[in-house]
């Protein structure tokens, strides 16, 4: 269940590796309060403009509805995936 | 006359005869769906647009407006798209020479997308009495503009399918084979390769992918030996093969070299192959 109120959101991360069918390989699963909700991917395919960036290559549940930016660190990822988990659970009623 | 571009563009210094090139354009697309008569063709003519040149990124009709005049492209892309609430945008269709932008859109009372260009463009604007005049003496051109209304509507559905059933790579290599395809029945098309000025963000845009995704996707294309895109100029390099990978059947287009044109009983290809 959702942490709600002063309860700071627990995200964590374990390394992975990912097939993305490119040259971006390093990924993280991403966990909030324990449950799978994104896989990040580092961009390291030549060329692009955001290259060393993280993507957000897979979003589960509330996270699918956001357009994501690339992130420059993973500091950035969680806070980003932190304000909209935040504000997912801030909507659900109250039992 | 001559019309002069800005300093940044002086080659695009051209002798413009105002009647004549939008002329020559439009019968050239209408006589490509239905062989127009002489009357046709001097109806055409009599037409006096105006012509005028847009830059990239200009909006020619806006979500919400009254439709005025009917564009047609004469040189350039231009594409149709929504903007949603958060600022995402989906482009859903690309106009290239020739198209009208909203040849039928003007019986409406506003406009429900906007048309922006993506590349500089040269630009018809067709007084929007002069089509009624003309549909309703003209029962050729108006069976011809019902030839461009439909085939519009048929790459829409096209690209239904390519966004709902299609891969990334698969996707995106239909959309390069379907403008090769355009392209070159208007004479913008040599040696496979024709001017490409979208970004990724215009493709992914279009595609319903990330910018992410259409980089790994371009680079996978080129990786094949399929496509090189350089100094935007997009070229095939080998159309057969890329057809087949991305199992291209150019039927929706309704080409006239595709149409058997004098044998319209004839049953297609794909349907005697059982397709």
């Amino acid at each position: 269940m959702p942490a709600r109120g002063n309860v700071e959101m627990l995200v964590t991360m374990q390394p992975i590796a990912v097939n993305t069918g490119s040259d971006d390989r390093d990924g993280m699963l991403v966990m909030a309060n324990g449950m799978l909700v994104a896989v990040l991917v580092q961009l390291a395919t030549p060329d692009h403009e955001h290259e060393g960036d993280w993507f957000l290559e897979v979003a589960l549940g509330p996270l699918r509805a956001h357009l994501a930016p690339t992130f420059a660190n993973l500091d950035d990822a969680t806070r980003w995936m932190r304000q909209r988990l935040r504000a997912q659970s801030d909507c659900l009623p109250l039992k | 006359m001559i019309v002069r571009g800005r300093l940044s563009d002086l080659w695009w210094t051209i002798p413009l005869k105002r009647n004549g090139l939008m002329q020559h354009a439009l019968i050239r697309k209408l006589e490509s769906y239905e062989t127009l008569s002489d009357k046709d063709r001097r109806a055409l003519n009599a037409l006096v647009p105006r012509i005028r040149q847009v830059g990239a990124h200009v909006d020619l009709a806006r979500e919400g407006d009254p439709p005025d005049n009917v564009h047609l492209i004469l040189d350039g892309f231009a594409c149709r798209y929504k903007t949603l609430a958060d600022g995402r945008r989906q482009i859903m269709a690309y106009l290239v020479p020739g198209d009208f932008c909203d040849l039928n859109v003007f019986i409406l009372d506003q406009m429900d997308h906007n048309i922006g260009t993506i590349s500089q463009c040269q630009v018809a604007d067709i007084p929007r009495q002069a089509i009624e005049e003309i549909t309703a003496d003209y029962p050729l051109i108006t069976r011809a503009f019902w030839w461009c209304a439909l085939v519009d509507e048929a790459v829409l559905r096209e690209w239904l399918v390519n966004m709902g059933a299609r891969a990334a790579d698969q996707r995106i290599a239909h959309l390069f084979c379907e403008l090769h395809a355009r392209l070159e029945a208007v004479g913008h098309s040599k040696d496979d390769s024709y001017a490409f000025p979208f970004t990724q963000t215009d493709i992914a845009d279009t595609m319903g992918l990330s910018n992410v995704h259409v980089h790994r996707t371009l680079r996978d294309l080129r990786g094949m030996g399929l496509i090189t895109l350089k100094s935007r100029i997009l070229t095939i390099l080998d159309v057969e093969r890329l057809k087949v990978f991305c199992k291209f059947n150019a039927n929706y287009l309704h080409l006239k070299n595709a149409r058997w044109i004098d044998r319209r009983s004839v049953i297609w290809p794909s349907q005697s192959q059982g397709g």
